[in-house]
């Protein structure tokens, strides 16, 4: 449904050019959940920001079902990490909920369905009058949540969503999304530094380099899916799984400077 | 049992009569001063004449703001002052949308707007008379001259301002072009535009007194001269209070105003300040 080719991103400024992402290439199916990791300041920001068209690649491809994509699309919807900068303070959680959909063509009591949906899918039912900025940060991530899903998207992307939260409003948030790609059969692109939170939620984990940016490994979560935070922690292949992927995020920091190949 | 303490009635009471007092104290401290110090009409020698005290100011004020010259006078400069005070927001707030959202606009007219702001209105007046004439759309424009800029310089600043991933949330999101302009760019850049008004109404009433002064019929500025010329001391000081209880009336419009359009930005601070 998604495909990344060869997608290479040069910002040109005027101290010379950086080379962010070199070459990368993936596929996702429809349906899926996959996570991608890689060391600190490896352009994983920059990566989404090309995937959902904000940023222009300078050259490779994305197509999201056969279609090159050339500017946001409607068959994306991000969630970002600054969920204080990116709710509007000014509109209550019921309106950033319903922002996107107005220039949807939908009967009005549609809307109000879909925004309802929304907010009761992330727990928010009571909240939706409040404003975000009376809300507590892991709440204000789950309205961002909320807008990203009553858009009805087919690829939900979360860039780095929880960086900002603390540990315990992050094992809700975690099994959240996982909830919400099993009763909704969104596909997730989720983009995270925590190469645990990767293989918890994933079914696949992406294994980016170093900068200039390519796939180095792309690594199969056969953990059962029905995950918990603290059976499947514990679960040996968990623990084999975020010591193979921390290994190759080691290797790729110290190959760093020099382009990965990709077998 | 952790029920509030009851607060009695006569210490309600008291702290109401408290704040009462501390509200009007000083004014009232004040009005006693200018009463001792004046001299009584009858009694003032030479230069006293011109300093009569409150209670004769408050005469001059019923005889000459109430009935006819309400109508007269204070009707024509209200009117005036809210087409003036309204058109320097439309405009203010329509172009400096427009150059604060297109960075070559903003860049290429920064210096002519410094120019202009730099101005001082007053001095337009003669000129203005000569292309308009002596009417109320001359009076208008005066105040339109001065008061626009604080509104039209906070709202660039403003929009200018809009944070950057609120921008690309709208881009993401494909919000249009008008919502974005509603739901995004207006309220993020209403908390300076508030700024720029607060800073307009001052200059606006400030220039409606000096445009009615120069070539005028009627208004405020035109009867507070018309009373100095023929020596009627205590009613131009009438006059003076009028326009500062305007002021006021202003003050407290803006602030309600203010209070409902910025209550999301209040109300996060608050938060923010713990």
């Amino acid at each position: 449904m998604l495909r990344v080719e060869h997608l290479r991103k040069v910002y040109e400024s005027a101290t010379g050019t950086v080379e962010a992402i070199g070459d990368v290439s993936f596929t996702m199916a429809e349906g899926e959940l996959v996570c991608v990791v890689g060391p600190s300041g490896c352009g994983k920001t920059t990566l989404l920001k090309c995937i959902a068209g904000l940023l222009r690649p300078t050259s490779g491809l994305i197509e999201m079902d056969g279609q090159p994509v050339t500017g946001p699309t409607p068959s994306m919807a991000l969630v970002f990490q600054e969920y204080g900068r990116s709710l509007f303070p000014w509109l209550t959680v019921r309106g950033n909920v319903e922002l996107p959909l107005r220039h949807k063509k939908l009967p009005r009591s549609q809307r109000a369905r879909m925004v309802d949906d929304a907010l009761v899918a992330v727990g928010l039912a009571d909240a939706a009058k409040s404003h975000p900025w009376q809300l507590s940060g892991g709440m204000q991530q789950r309205v961002a949540i909320a807008r990203a899903i009553a858009y009805e998207p087919e690829v939900l992307i979360m860039d780095e969503p929880f960086a900002a939260v603390d540990a315990q409003t992050r094992a809700d948030l975690e099994d959240l999304v996982r909830d919400l790609h099993r009763t909704r059969g969104v596909s997730i692109l989720f983009v995270t530094h925590d190469i645990d939170e990767s293989v918890y939620l994933g079914e696949r984990v992406l294994v980016l380099s170093t900068s200039p940016t390519s796939v180095r490994e792309s690594v199969a979560v056969d953990l059962p899916a029905d995950r918990d935070q603290i059976a499947t922690r514990a679960l040996p292949r968990f623990t084999e799984l975020r010591t193979h992927v921390y290994g190759q995020i080691q290797r790729a920091k110290q190959h760093a400077g020099v382009p990965s190949a990709v077998p | 049992m952790s029920a509030p303490p009851r607060v009695r009635p006569a210490a309600r009471l008291r702290r109401v009569v408290a704040n009462v007092l501390f509200a009007v104290g000083l004014p009232a401290l004040v009005l006693l001063a200018w009463e001792v110090l004046a001299k009584a009409p009858e009694d003032a020698v030479g230069v006293e004449k011109f300093y009569p005290g409150p209670f004769t100011v408050g005469a001059a004020f019923v005889d000459n703001w109430t009935g006819r010259a309400f109508a007269e006078d204070v009707l024509p400069s209200v009117y005036r002052l809210a087409i003036g005070i309204a058109a320097s927001i439309v405009i203010g707030i329509a172009v400096g949308t427009v150059i604060g959202l297109a960075r070559w606009l903003r860049e290429s007219t920064e210096p002519v707007l410094e120019f202009f702001r730099a101005v001082p209105p007053p001095a337009l007046i003669p000129i203005v008379m000569l292309l308009l004439g002596i009417n109320d759309e001359m009076k208008i424009a005066v105040i339109v001259s001065g008061a626009v800029w604080p509104i039209l310089l906070n709202t660039i600043e403003g929009v200018r301002g809009t944070d950057a991933v609120m921008t690309e949330t709208a881009d993401a999101f494909r919000i249009t072009w008008w919502q974005r302009l509603w739901f995004l760019v207006l309220p993020a850049a209403s908390p300076r535009i508030m700024t720029g008004v607060r800073q307009g109404l001052s200059v606006a009433l400030i220039l409606m007194v000096i445009s009615e002064m120069f070539a005028s019929s009627s208004g405020l500025g035109y009867r507070i001269v018309y009373f100095q010329r023929n020596y009627l001391i205590a009613e131009s000081w009438s006059g003076i209070v009028l326009l500062g209880l305007m002021g006021v009336m202003l003050a407290v419009l803006f602030g309600f105003v203010e209070r409902r359009v910025l209550r999301w930005y209040h109300g996060m601070r608050e938060v923010e300040r713990g």
